[in-house]
C-alpha cells in the first residue's frame, strides 16, 4: 500500500535521492579534483581543517559565530571537525543524571503515554457540575490579565483550557505591548505551576493558617495604633505601581502614621533620581522613536531593558524597514555587546565610566543651553580617548542635523550625572516634547538603595521592631555591603530579636530562612490585583485559576494592617475602582468595570505628558555631585541578566536553558571579557579566575566575548542562587552580588582577575547546529543594497538567482495553490533588519509546541530542543566585530532533503507545502537531521518529559502531542493553530482571514520581524516580504526551496565615520587573512 | 520431509504474521462490539431512542469544539428535577449533583493521544453521529460501533461522498441514503458540493 498522501509532491523521482552537490570553496578546487570521486572524505575533511577563515571568498565577509572559529583554534577544530555537535550521533544513553534529575522538578513536560498504542483500560470522564456559561470544552478562551514587575505592569493575553492557563501573549490592546511579550512575560506562566513555590505559611518553624497571623498583625496593630502610631513598623517592597496597593499603604499610613515604607527597585534608580531633580516631581521619560531619525544610546540597552522596550523595540524596527521611509540611525556607545548594541549603525566601546566624559563632550559639542552643563562635565571627566573623541564630534554633527527629530538615552547602570546630561542635550536640540515625552512616574516613590540604607541604620539603631517585607528577596539581591543581611542574621545581630521580620514571597529564598513569618505570595495569574505600565496605563489583571499553594494575596497581606474586617483581593480592588469613579461613576460601574476587566486596560489612564523643560541648574548640581569611581585598570561591571533579571526567574527553567542572545550561555553565568584582555591578562574560555574587588574575592569561570571594551569585566546578576526549595536554581552560576558594593551598585574600577587553578565547561550553544562556515545571515548598507557593488550583485545572484533544472532544481514542483480560493500555500518571513536576537520568539515556541527543558549536561551534549534558534553572528574584527541575529527553524523546504531519507516516511509533504512531521510513524533513525542542511531537527534521546506532577501537566498545550523518547520533532508553523483556525473558517464557511493566524513566534514578536501566512494571496504580509528585494532563501543554491525567506539586514552607516573606519578595519583584518 | 519443514519455515511465519495482522484489527483490540459498563446506569435506548432527544441537547458542543462534549450533571437535573425525581436509578446523580462533583463516566471512543479529532467539522460537513458512533439509540451500554483504525478514518477521507448527509438529518439514527443507487450518488455529489467538502489527507490533518 502507498501510504505517501496522493495529494503530496511528487517525491519519488529516483533523482531525488541525492541532493545535488555544490562545491564548498570554489569551482577551482572540485573542478582539479574531479577525477578524485573515491577521496571524497578525505577532501572533505581536508576542506574542514584548512577552514582557518570560515568566509567563502563569494561572499567577501567574514561571519563567525565565536572567537575560537575567528581564529581557527587547534581546539576549536578538533571539536567541529565533525558535522555535529559531540554526542549529537551517540545512541540515546545514560539517565538519571544529576542535572537532569533536578529540572525534573519544573520544567519537564506531561508524561501521557502518547506514542505508545496500549490504550488505557479505564479512562475517566470527567464533566463538569455546572459547565460555566463561557466554557465550551475543546475550544481555548482568552482573558486579559497583567503581569507586574520591577514596577511595571505588563499587559498580557492569557489563553486557557478548562480553566487553567496554558500560554501568555501579550494584550494587543495595552499600548506598550501591543500584543508583544518578552521572555519574562511567558515564562511567568511556568512559575504559576513550578511544584517548588512555597506553599506554607510559618512561624519560625511552625505552619500557621492565615487566621493566626492575621490576630497577631491586627494586635501588633492595635498596640502600635495607641501607642506611637507605628513608628518602629517598617515596610520594604518592590516599587508599588498598583493603584490599589499605594490606596492600602496610604491607609495604613493613615493608621499608623508614624511607619515608613521603604521601597527598592533592582533597575532605574538613578534615572528616576535625574528626573526628579530635573522636573521637580517624580517622572519617567518616554521616548517616541518613530519620530527619531538619530538615536544616540549612552549605554543604554533600551531595546531589552524593561520596562518600556516592548514598545521601544517595535518603534524602532518599524523605521529600519525602507519601506517605511528613510531609515533611522543608531549610536551606541557601551562597555559590553548588548542586544541594543548588536542593532547599531555604529557602536563605539567605552568603559561605562567613561560614557559620562562621552556624554559631557556631546552635551559640548551639540552646544545651545547644554553647552555649559557639558563644559563643567567635561571638566570633571577628563580628556576623552582620541576616537572617542571623533566619534562624539561625528554624532554631535549628526544629531544637530536632525534637531527635534533624534533623541539621547542614558543606560539604567549610569549614574544620574549622565541621565541629566543626556535630557540636557535632548532639551538643546529640541527633543523634548517630540521625541521624548515627561509623564508622572508610575510608582511615584524614590526606590534606590538610599531607602535601603536608611532601614538599615534604623534597625542598627534599635528604631524598629517589626519589619514586613514583600520586595523580592533583598538578602540575595542587595549589594554584599547593604547590610540588611547582617541586621537579620541572628548570628550577626546581637539584638535580632527585638525584631520581628515577616517575608512574603513566592519562594522559601534567602531572606526567608531569617523571617520569623513567612507568607507565602500568590502568584499573579491567581488573584486579582491592578498596576500601571511606565506610561500610565492601568491594567486590571484578573486571575487565571484558584491559587494552585495556598498563596496569600499581596493586597491581602497589607489589607491585615488596616485591621479591618477581611475582605477578598476582588472585593477590594473593585471597592477602589468604584470609589476612584465618584457618584457619577458608580451609576454605570458595572458596565466599565466589566469592560476594563475584559479588555484589561483602564481607558484614559494614560499619563499626560508634562511641559515642563529640565532644570538646568538642578542638572548642574546633579553633575557636580557626580563621584568619578574609582580608577585602577580592570573595571568591574554589573549587569542584569537576559534570562533571570536580578534572580527573581533564577527557578525558571524555561529562562534557564534559553541561550543568552550574546553569548549563548545557557545554565550559567561567567566574567566575560574582551579578547584583548583576556590575553593581557592569559585567561580563555572555560578558565577560572579570581575576581577580586574592594577586598572581596570570589572565584568565576571566565568566557570571552568580541564586542566588549577592553579592560572591562561584565559579570551577571541573578545567579548562584542558594534559596532553600529552589531547586532549579540552585548552584546555577555565580552570586555576582557577593562582589557589589552600594557605592559603586553597576560598575567601578579597581578590579583584579588573576586565574586559578580548575576550569569550567560551559553549556553554550553557539557552535550547535553549526552551518560550516557558510554565511547564511547577511547584512549590508542601505547604498550597497541600492547600488550593488560587483561583490554584492555576487552575492544576491547566489542567494536570489534563478534555480537551474537539472542543476540545483532536479525535481519536479509539486502544483501548489496559486490563488487563495485554492487553497493555501503556507510561508513565512524573518526580518534580520527587524530581528533584534531578543529571544521571545523561542520561549513562545516552546509554551506552544510543549517542547522539554533538558538541562545543562544535556545542552552540553547538543541535545537541547529548542525548534527555534536564534543564530548569532559576528562580522568583522574580532575585537569590535558587528552583529547580525538570525532567528532558524524549520524553513519548510518544498524539496526537503529530510523526506526522501526517511525510511518509514514519518516526515512528509502535505499539499500546503508543510514538511508534517508524523510522531508515531517515527523509530528515530535521525537520518532526516542528518540529511537536513539548516540542522533544524531536534531528537528526545531521553524521555524528557516524563515524571510530571499533575500539577506541572496542567501547563501543556493539550492541541500538541507530547512528544516520547526516540522521536525526531521540529518546527511544525504552529500547524495545530492552522488546523484550529482552518476548521473554524470552514465550518462558518469562508476563507481563512491573515489576521487570525499568527504563529507563537509571529504572534509575541516585539519587533514584527516574523511574517506568517498564505503565499497563495498576494495581498497578504508574508507574499509581500516574499518579493521584497531584500528576501533571500538559506542556502538557496542546494534547491531545497525553502518556505521562509529572510530578509537581509540593513545597515544605516554615517558616511562621516565609514571614512575614517577603514584604516583601522584595514589593519585589523590583516591577521585574520 | 525436508519439504514439509520447508513449507512450515515458510508458512509458519507467514500465518503467524497475518495471524497477528488480523488480530490487531479485530474487534478485541479495537474494542468494538464491548459495551462498557458505566458508573450509572444510563440508558441511549430511552433517551436517544424512546425519547427521542436530539444528540445536541446533551452533547451540545459538538457543533462548535473539537469534543462533543460529556454533558454536565446540570443537564441531567434540567429534566430529571422534574420527572423521576424520586426514582432510584437516579439518586447517585442526584449526590453527585448536590456534592458538586462530577460523576467519573468511563471513557468509550478513545482515540490515541496524537490523533486530534474535531466533531465540529465533521458534523458541519454533513457526517452524521450514527456514521461513526451507531445506533446508539439501541444501545443499553454504550460500546464502540467502529473500529477508529487509521484505516478507517482514511477510507472516508479518501471517499467521503457515501457518508455524506442532509445537515436536518445530522443527528438522525434511522436515515439512510436513498435505496437507488443513481439517486443516492447524485444526493451525495449534491452533498460535497452544497457543503464544500475537503476532506484532507495530510498526515497534519490529524496528527500534530
Amino acid at each position: 500500500m502507498n501510504t505517501k498522501p496522493d495529494s503530496a509532491p511528487a517525491q519519488d523521482t529516483p533523482s531525488s535521492f541525492a541532493l545535488p552537490v555544490v562545491s564548498g570553496r570554489n569551482e577551482a578546487t572540485s573542478a582539479a579534483h574531479d577525477h578524485d570521486h573515491d577521496d571524497v572524505v578525505t577532501e572533505a575533511l581536508a576542506h574542514a581543517s584548512t577552514r582557518a577563515v570560515p568566509a567563502e571568498g563569494a561572499y567577501g565577509k567574514t561571519y563567525w559565530l565565536g572567537l575560537e572559529e575567528k581564529l581557527a583554534t587547534p581546539a576549536f577544530l578538533e571539536e567541529t571537525r565533525p558535522e555535529f555537535p559531540v554526542g549529537a550521533d551517540l545512541p540515546p544513553t545514560g539517565f538519571a543524571r544529576r542535572e537532569f534529575m533536578q529540572i525534573l522538578g519544573a520544567s519537564l513536560a506531561l508524561a501521557g503515554a502518547t506514542a505508545c498504542s496500549t490504550r488505557p483500560q479505564d479512562e475517566r470522564l470527567v464533566p463538569y457540575t455546572k459547565t460555566p456559561p463561557e466554557v465550551a470544552p475543546g475550544n481555548p478562551l482568552h482573558y486579559a490579565s497583567g503581569m507586574t514587575f520591577a514596577g511595571h505592569t505588563s499587559g498580557l493575553l492569557i489563553t486557557a483550557r478548562e480553566g487553567r492557563p496554558i500560554k501568555v501573549e501579550g494584550n494587543p490592546q495595552h499600548p506598550i505591548n501591543q500584543g508583544a511579550a518578552g521572555t519574562f512575560e511567558q515564562a511567568f506562566l511556568l512559575s504559576l505551576y513550578d511544584p517548588q513555590r512555597a506553599r506554607v505559611l510559618r512561624q519560625g518553624n511552625n505552619p500557621r493558617s492565615l487566621r493566626v497571623l492575621a490576630e497577631d498583625v491586627s494586635s501588633l496593630v492595635r498596640t502600635k495604633a495607641a501607642g506611637d502610631g507605628g513608628a518602629r513598623l517598617r515596610f520594604l517592597s518592590e516599587p508599588i505601581n498598583s493603584p490599589l496597593l499605594g490606596d492600602l499603604r496610604a491607609r495604613i499610613q493613615r493608621k499608623l502614621p508614624s511607619a515608613r515604607f521603604h521601597s527598592y527597585a533592582p533597575v532605574d534608580q538613578a534615572a528616576d533620581e535625574a528626573h526628579r531633580a530635573l522636573f521637580g516631581q517624580p517622572t519617567h521619560a518616554l521616548y517616541d522613536l518613530t519620530r527619531a531619525d538619530v538615536i544616540v544610546s549612552l549605554d543604554s540597552d533600551f531595546l531589552e531593558s524593561r520596562p518600556a522596550n516592548l514598545a521601544l523595540a517595535r518603534q524602532f524596527a518599524d523605521r529600519r524597514d525602507p519601506k517605511n521611509g528613510e531609515l533611522n540611525r543608531l549610536y551606541v556607545a557601551e562597555h559590553r555587546m548588548s542586544i541594543t548594541g548588536g542593532m547599531a549603525d555604529h557602536r563605539l566601546r567605552v568603559k561605562s565610566q567613561e560614557v559620562f566624559g562621552l556624554a559631557a563632550a556631546l552635551a559640548q559639542a551639540v552646544g545651545g543651553p547644554a553647552a555649559s552643563l557639558g563644559a563643567s562635565a567635561s571638566g570633571k571627566a577628563g580628556a576623552l580617548r582620541p576616537e572617542v573623541a571623533s566619534w562624539v564630534q561625528a554624532v554631535a554633527q549628526d544629531l544637530k542635523s536632525k534637531a527635534g527629530r533624534s533623541v539621547v538615552l542614558a543606560g539604567e547602570r549610569q549614574p544620574a550625572a549622565v541621565h541629566a546630561l543626556a535630557q540636557a542635550i535632548n532639551a538643546a536640540l529640541g527633543n523634548l516634547g517630540a521625541t521624548v515625552k515627561v509623564v508622572p512616574a508610575a510608582a511615584p516613590e524614590a526606590s534606590g538603595l538610599a531607602e535601603v540604607r536608611a532601614l538599615v541604620e534604623d534597625i542598627k539603631a534599635g528604631r524598629v521592631d517589626t519589619l514586613v517585607i514583600t520586595a523580592f528577596n533583598p538578602l540575595y539581591t542587595l549589594p554584599v555591603d547593604a547590610g540588611l543581611a547582617e541586621v537579620l542574621d541572628p548570628k550577626l545581630n546581637a539584638n535580632r530579636k527585638a525584631l520581628s521580620v515577616l517575608y512574603a514571597g513566592h519562594y522559601e529564598d534567602e531572606t526567608s530562612k531569617y523571617a520569623d513569618w513567612f507568607v507565602p505570595l500568590a502568584h499573579q495569574l491567581e488573584t486579582w490585583s491592578d498596576g500601571r505600565a511606565v506610561d500610565g496605563t492601568v491594567s486590571i489583571a484578573q486571575p487565571l485559576i484558584q491559587p494552585l499553594f495556598n498563596g496569600v494575596p499581596e493586597a491581602e497581606l497589607y489589607a491585615l494592617f488596616l485591621d479591618e474586617p477581611y475582605r477578598p483581593a476582588y472585593q477590594m480592588l473593585r471597592e477602589y475602582w468604584t470609589a476612584q469613579g465618584g457618584e457619577a461613576g458608580r451609576a454605570d460601574f458595572e458596565t466599565r468595570w466589566e469592560t476594563w476587566v475584559s479588555e484589561g486596560v483602564v481607558p484614559g489612564s494614560l499619563a499626560q505628558a508634562l511641559t515642563a523643560s529640565p532644570d538646568l541648574g538642578a542638572a548642574s548640581t546633579l553633575v557636580g555631585a557626580y563621584q568619578p569611581p574609582a580608577a585602577g585598570d580592570l573595571e568591574l561591571n554589573f549587569v542584569t541578566d537576559y534570562k533571570l533579571f536580578d534572580g527573581r526567574f533564577a527557578n525558571n527553567a524555561w529562562l534557564q536553558e534559553l541561550p543568552d542572545p550574546i553569548t549563548k550561555i545557557t545554565w550559567d553565568n561567567a566574567a566575560i571579557l574582551s579578547p584583548a584582555t583576556a590575553k593581557r591578562l592569559g585567561l580563555e574560555n572555560g578558565h577560572v579566575a579570581e575576581l577580586e574587588y574592594g577586598g572581596r574575592k570570589l572565584q568565576v569561570p571566565v568566557t570571552i566575548l568580541p564586542g566588549n571594551a577592553d579592560d572591562t569585566v561584565t559579570v551577571n546578576l541573578g545567579y548562584g542562587r542558594t534559596g532553600l526549595h529552589e531547586v532549579v536554581a540552585k548552584d546555577v552560576g555565580f552570586n555576582a552580588n557577593l562582589l557589589r558594593s552600594v557605592n559603586a551598585p553597576w560598575f567601578d574600577g579597581g578590579a583584579k582577575l588573576t586565574k586559578v587553578r580548575g576550569s569550567h565547561t560551559f553549556s553554550r550553544t553557539q557552535y550547535h547546529w553549526r552551518m560550516e562556515g557558510r554565511p547564511l545571515a547577511l547584512d549590508m548598507s542601505v547604498s550597497e543594497l541600492a547600488h550593488p557593488s560587483k561583490k554584492t550583485e555576487h552575492i544576491l545572484e547566489r542567494v536570489q538567482g534563478e534555480l537551474v533544472l537539472g542543476k540545483q532544481n532536479n525535481l519536479t514542483d509539486f502544483d501548489y495553490a496559486k490563488t487563495p480560493q485554492e487553497g493555501y500555500k503556507w510561508g513565512m518571513s524573518i526580518d534580520l533588519s527587524r530581528c533584534t536576537g531578543c529571544n521571545a520568539c523561542v520561549v513562545a515556541c516552546q509554551a506552544e509546541n510543549n517542547i522539554p527543558v533538558v538541562g545543562k549536561e544535556q545542552v552540553g551534549r547538543g541535545r537541547e530542543m529548542h525548534w527555534l534558534r536564534i543564530d548569532r553572528y559576528f562580522e568583522g574584527s574580532e575585537n569590535d566585530p558587528t552583529m547580525v541575529m538570525q532567528p532558524v527553524a524549520c524553513v519548510h523546504c518544498e524539496k526537503a532533503p529530510c523526506e526522501y531519507v526517511c525510511p518509514v516516511n514519518a516526515t512528509v509533504h502535505s499539499d500546503e507545502g508543510l514538511n508534517d512531521m508524523v510522531y508515531n510513524r517515527c523509530v528515530g533513525t535521525r537520518y532526516c537531521s542528518n540529511n537536513c542542511p539548516y540542522k533544524v531537527r531536534r531528537f528526545n534521546y531521553l524521555h524528557y518529559t516524563q515524571g510530571k506532577t499533575s500539577t506541572e501537566k496542567m501547563l501543556m498545550n493539550p492541541d500538541v502531542t507530547v512528544r516520547n523518547r526516540g522521536v525526531m520533532e521540529k518546527c511544525t508553523y504552529c500547524v495545530q493553530r492552522i488546523e484550529r483556525v482552518r476548521i473554524n473558517a470552514r465550518v462558518e464557511k469562508r476563507l481563512i482571514q491573515e489576521k487570525e493566524l499568527q504563529t507563537a513566534c509571529q504572534q509575541t514578536c516585539p519587533t514584527q520581524a516574523i511574517a506568517f501566512g498564505s503565499l497563495a494571496d498576494p495581498a497578504q504580509r508574508v507574499t509581500q516580504l516574499h518579493e521584497d528585494e531584500r528576501a533571500y532563501r538559506l542556502l538557496h543554491e542546494l534547491g531545497t526551496r525553502p518556505r521562509t525567506a529572510h530578509l537581509i539586514r540593513l545597515r544605516n552607516p554615517n558616511p562621516a565615520l565609514v571614512a575614517a573606519a577603514p584604516a583601522e578595519a584595514g589593519t585589523t583584518h590583516e591577521g585574520g587573512h | 520431509m525436508s519439504r514439509l519443514s520447508a513449507a512450515m519455515l515458510l508458512a509458519v511465519p507467514a500465518i503467524a504474521i497475518g495471524g497477528l495482522l488480523a488480530y490487531v484489527r479485530s474487534p478485541h483490540v479495537t474494542n468494538q462490539a464491548h459495551p462498557v459498563e458505566q458508573p450509572i446506569e444510563f440508558d441511549h435506548r430511552h433517551h436517544a431512542g424512546d425519547e427521542q432527544i436530539d444528540c445536541r441537547y446533551c452533547h451540545w458542543t459538538v457543533e462548535k469544539s473539537p469534543s462533543a462534549g460529556i454533558p454536565s450533571t446540570t443537564v441531567c437535573m434540567s429534566c430529571h428535577a422534574q420527572v423521576w425525581n424520586k426514582s432510584p436509578y437516579l439518586t447517585e446523580v442526584r449526590k453527585a449533583f448536590f456534592a458538586d462533583q462530577p460523576i467519573p463516566w468511563v471513557r468509550v471512543h478513545n482515540l490515541p493521544d496524537f490523533v486530534y479529532f474535531n466533531h465540529s467539522i465533521h458534523v458541519g460537513k454533513g457526517v452524521g453521529c450514527a456514521t461513526c458512533h451507531g445506533r446508539v439509540d439501541q444501545m443499553g451500554a454504550i460500546e464502540q460501533a467502529a473500529p477508529l483504525t487509521m484505516s478507517w478514518c482514511l477510507d472516508c477521507h479518501r471517499d467521503p461522498k457515501p457518508n455524506l448527509r442532509p445537515a436536518e438529518f445530522i443527528t438522525s439514527m434511522t436515515w439512510a441514503p436513498p435505496a437507488d443507487k443513481a439517486e443516492a450518488a447524485a444526493l451525495a455529489d449534491k452533498l460535497y458540493q452544497e457543503y464544500d467538502v475537503h476532506s484532507r489527507t495530510s498526515c497534519s490533518t490529524c496528527h500534530r
